[in-house]
C-alpha cells in the first residue's frame, strides 16, 4: 500500500482539527447554559483541546489511507475507526482525472480522482499525491485498463497475458515500483516538453494541421503506446469561446456575492445610477427614479456577470488540448486549476454537438463526449473533446468519431409548433398575472404593459420547434433539439439502455408522442435524456421498434467483429 | 399482456386515501393556527382528493400492462402521460423483489429491474404474487444472463 503525499497529513491535520473545533464548542456553549460548573470561560481551551484531537485524527487518518495499483484492482483502503477496503476492476474504470490547484500547482501537488459508472460520487480520490505519483498512476491505471480489455477481446491469449501480470506482483512489490518510477521519469520530462511546442500558426480556415506524433522515447522497454495529439484549442477559439458561453455558475457566483455583501453593493448601484437620474438613496425616489436604479442595476448586473463567465470559461479551458494514448482520450486544460484526464474510448456513450445562437451565428460549435462516470465539472459524465471549432469540422470530428452518416434531419408535424404556442402563451399569461399582482400590491401602474411578452411567444414557439430534429440512421439515432443551448446527440444503438414512449394527456389528443432514449450516460441537471419530442405516434413507434432492433443486431455484430465503434483518431 | 395483481388498487386507494388524511390534517393545522377554514369547504377539499385519488388508482390499475417480448421486457402504465417502455434484456443490470408493510400485508410484491441507464434506470412492476414476483425474478435473470452483452459499462 502506498501513502499519500506527505503533506496531505498536514491538510488533513488542518481540516479535521478545524471541523472537530467545533464540537467542544458547541458543547460549552449548550452545557454552560444548563449546567453550573461549566463556564463560557473554557471556550478556548475546549477549542484548542478539539483543535489538537482533530489535527491528531487527520494525522492518523493520513497513516491509514493507503492505495495500491495491483494487477487486476486498484485498492484503497481508508478510516481510522470505520476501515473500509475498496477494490476497483480496471474493466470498469470510468475515467482517472488529476486535478491541480494554484496552491498544488505552486507545491507540486496533485488530487486523483477514479470514476467507476455506480454511484454517485467519485469511486477514490487521492488528496494529496505529488504530481508525478499523479501522472504515474493516470499512465499505469491507462495501461492496465488497456491491458485487461485487450485480454478480453482476445479469450485465446488469456491465460498467459493474464498470468504475467500477476505472477510479477506475487514475486515481489520491490520491482514493480522502481520499474515504474523509471517509466514515470521518463514520462514526465516527454510530457513537460510536449506542452512546449509552440501552438501551430497556420490559420484556422486551411484545415487541422496534421496531428503530430511525439518523438518515441529510445530507452522503451515495453513497447508502450504513444501520446498523439488530436486538437489544441488554439487562442482565437479560446476567445471565441469565452466570449460566446454564458456559465451558469457566474450567474450563481455573482448571486452569491450579492448576497455577502448586498448593503455595499446596493450604495454602489444606488451611485452609478445617480447620474442618469436615480433616486438620492433608497428610501427616497420616486417611480421614475427607481425605474432608472432598476434599469441601470440591472444593465450592471449582467455585464458582471458576463465578465466572470468569460474569465471563468477563459481560465477554464486555458490550454486545451486532447490527445490520444492507445485508445484512450487524454485531455489537459486550465490556467489556474489544471485538470487532465483519460476516457477509454469503449467507455464513450454517446457523442453531442453543441452550439448556442452566438456560436451559430458565427459558425462555431463544440464536441463533447459522454460517459457514464462523474466529470470534474458539473457537467457529469459530460467531457469536452473540442471546446469550440469550426462547425464544419466539428461535424466532421463528429462522423469520424462515431461513423454516423451526414443526418438529413426529420422535423416533428407543424402539430408541434402548436403545441408550444399554446405552452409559451400559458407561460406568458402567467407572466402577466404575476405583473398584476404585483401592480396590487405595489404603486406599479399600467400593468397590462406586461401583454408585451405575448409578441414573444409565436418566435419562440417557431424557433423551439425549427431545432427539433431527429434522423434515424444505419447504426445511429441523432436526435437534435434546444435553441439556446442546442444539443446534437448522436447515440449509437448498440449504447441503447431503454427506450421509452411517452405520451401526456395533450400530446394524446394531437396524436403526438416523445421517444426518450436511455443511454448510460450521466443524467445532469442541465443534459437531460436525449428526447425526440412531439413526433407523429406512428413515427415514435417506428423508431421506438427500429431502436430496439437495431439495438440486437448491433449487439451481434460486435460480438463478432471486437469493434470500439468510435474511431480515436477523429480530428 | 400481463395485468396487475387486482388487490394492487387497495395499495393505491389507500396510499391516496393516506395522502389525503395528511391535507386534511395540515388544512385543521392551518384552520387552528393561521386563519379558519369553513368546515365544509375542508371536508370538500379532502373528499374530492379521496374521489380523484381513487378513480386515478382504479384507471392506473387498468392500464398498468407489461409482457416479457423475445428480446425486451416492455411495460406500459400511466394516467396522465402514458408511458411505454422496453427494457431489453441486454440491458438488465440485477433484479430484484421487494414489498413494503403495506403490500406484504395484502400478500403482493414488486419487481424492480434496474439498468445502467440514466432516466427509468429502475423500473419496477408492482402488484405481483410474490410466487408470479419470484419467477418474473428467475426469468429475467435467465433472460439477462443468456443474452450478456460484452460491452457493459
Amino acid at each position: 500500500m502506498n501513502r499519500l503525499h506527505p503533506f496531505s497529513a498536514f491538510t488533513y491535520a488542518i481540516q479535521y482539527g478545524l471541523l472537530w473545533l467545533w464540537i467542544p464548542v458547541f458543547l460549552v456553549i449548550g452545557l454552560a447554559g444548563v449546567f453550573e460548573p461549566v463556564s463560557m470561560a473554557w471556550l478556548p481551551f475546549g477549542a484548542l483541546l478539539g483543535f489538537l484531537l482533530g489535527a491528531a485524527y487527520g494525522v492518523v487518518y493520513y497513516y491509514r489511507f493507503g492505495y495500491a495499483v495491483t494487477p487486476d484492482t486498484f485498492d484503497v483502503a481508508s478510516g481510522v475507526f470505520a476501515r473500509r477496503s475498496r477494490e476497483i476492476p480496471y474493466r470498469r474504470i470510468q475515467n482517472v482525472d488529476v486535478r491541480q490547484g494554484v496552491f498544488q500547482r505552486l507545491l507540486g501537488l496533485a488530487v486523483v480522482t477514479i470514476e467507476t459508472a455506480g454511484g454517485g460520487s467519485s469511486e477514490a480520490a487521492l488528496s494529496f499525491v505529488s504530481k508525478s505519483e499523479a501522472d504515474r498512476l493516470q499512465h499505469q491505471i491507462r495501461r492496465r485498463t488497456a491491458q485487461v480489455n485487450g485480454r478480453s477481446e482476445t479469450p485465446s491469449t488469456e491465460p498467459t497475458e493474464g498470468e504475467a501480470p500477476r505472477e510479477r506482483a506475487e514475486s515481489g512489490e520491490p520491482t514493480e515500483p522502481s520499474e515504474v518510477d523509471a517509466e514515470a521519469e521518463r514520462e514526465a520530462p516527454s510530457e513537460s516538453s510536449e506542452s512546449e511546442v509552440p501552438a501551430p500558426t497556420e490559420p484556422d480556415e486551411a484545415g487541422r494541421p496534421p496531428a503530430e506524433r511525439r518523438p518515441a522515447p529510445s530507452t522503451d522497454r515495453r513497447p508502450e503506446p504513444q501520446r498523439k495529439r488530436l486538437f489544441a484549442l488554439e487562442s482565437r477559439e479560446l476567445l471565441l469561446y469565452s466570449l460566446t458561453t454564458l456559465r451558469p455558475a457566474a450567474i450563481a457566483a455573482v448571486g452569491f456575492v450579492f448576497f455577502l455583501a448586498t448593503d455595499s453593493i446596493l450604495e454602489v448601484l444606488l451611485t452609478i445610477s445617480q447620474p442618469f437620474g436615480g433616486p438620492e438613496d433608497l428610501a427616497t425616489g420616486d417611480a421614475q427614479s427607481y425605474g432608472v436604479l432598476t434599469v441601470v442595476s440591472a444593465i450592471n448586473g449582467i455585464v458582471i456577470t458576463y465578465l466572470v463567465s468569460v474569465a471563468y470559461t477563459f481560465a477554464t479551458y486555458y490550454d486545451f488540448q486532447l490527445g490520444r494514448v492507445g485508445d484512450d482520450f487524454v485531455y489537459e486544460r486550465g490556467l489556474l486549476q489544471r485538470y487532465s484526464g483519460s476516457i477509454p474510448v469503449e467507455k464513450v456513450q454517446s457523442v453531442t454537438v453543441t452550439d448556442n445562437p452566438l456560436q451559430r451565428a458565427i459558425e462555431y460549435a463544440g464536441l463533447w463526449v459522454e460517459t457514464a462516470g462523474y466529470g470534474p465539472d458539473s457537467s457529469g459524465g459530460s467531457q469536452s473533446a473540442v471546446p469550440l471549432a469550426r462547425t464544419a469540422h466539428v461535424h466532421r470530428f463528429t462522423e469520424t468519431l462515431t461513423g454516423v452518416e451526414t443526418p438529413k434531419f426529420e422535423s416533428p408535424p407543424p402539430l408541434a409548433r402548436r403545441r408550444y404556442l399554446v405552452r409559451y402563451s400559458l407561460i406568458a399569461a402567467v407572466v402577466v398575472g404575476i405583473v398584476f399582482a404585483i401592480a396590487h400590491v405595489t404603486p406599479l401602474e399600467r400593468w397590462y404593459l406586461a401583454a408585451i411578452v405575448f409578441a414573444a411567444v409565436p418566435p419562440a414557439a417557431h424557433l423551439r420547434y425549427v431545432h427539433l430534429g431527429y434522423y434515424v440512421g444505419e447504426d445511429h439515432l441523432v436526435i437534435r433539439r434546444g435553441f439556446w443551448r442546442r444539443r446534437t446527440t448522436v447515440i449509437p444503438y448498440y449504447r441503447i439502455q431503454t427506450v421509452t414512449t411517452r405520451r401526456s394527456i395533450f400530446q394524446r389528443r394531437l396524436g403526438l408522442a416523445s421517444l426518450v432514449v436511455d443511454t448510460a450516460s450521466s443524467r445532469t441537471f442541465f443534459w437531460a435524456t436525449p428526447t425526440i419530442y412531439d413526433v407523429d405516434l406512428e413515427d415514435a413507434r417506428d423508431t421506438h421498434r427500429t431502436g430496439r432492433k437495431r439495438l440486437q443486431s448491433a449487439l451481434r455484430e460486435r460480438a463478432r467483429a471486437d469493434d470500439v465503434g468510435f474511431s480515436v483518431d477523429f480530428t | 399482456m400481463e395485468s396487475l395483481h387486482p388487490r394492487i388498487r387497495i395499495l393505491w386507494v389507500a396510499q391516496t386515501a393516506i395522502m389525503a388524511i395528511v391535507l386534511g390534517a395540515v388544512f385543521v393545522a392551518i384552520d387552528r393556527w393561521i386563519t379558519a377554514v369553513p368546515t365544509a369547504g375542508l371536508v370538500g377539499v379532502v373528499a374530492v382528493a379521496l374521489v380523484l385519488g381513487a378513480a386515478y388508482a382504479i384507471r392506473l390499475y387498468q392500464v398498468w400492462q407489461f409482457e416479457l417480448q423475445p428480446d425486451a421486457l416492455y411495460l406500459e402504465r400511466g394516467v396522465i402521460t402514458f408511458v411505454e417502455t422496453a427494457v431489453p434484456f441486454v440491458r438488465v443490470q440485477h433484479v430484484d423483489t421487494q414489498f413494503g408493510p403495506i403490500e406484504r400485508a395484502l400478500g403482493l410484491s414488486s419487481v424492480v429491474v434496474y439498468t445502467a441507464g440514466s432516466r427509468n434506470a429502475d423500473v419496477r412492476i408492482p402488484g405481483l404474487p410474490p410466487n408470479r414476483a419470484r419467477d418474473l425474478q428467475d426469468t429475467l435473470r435467465q433472460l439477462a444472463v443468456e443474452s450478456e452483452a460484452d460491452d457493459a459499462v
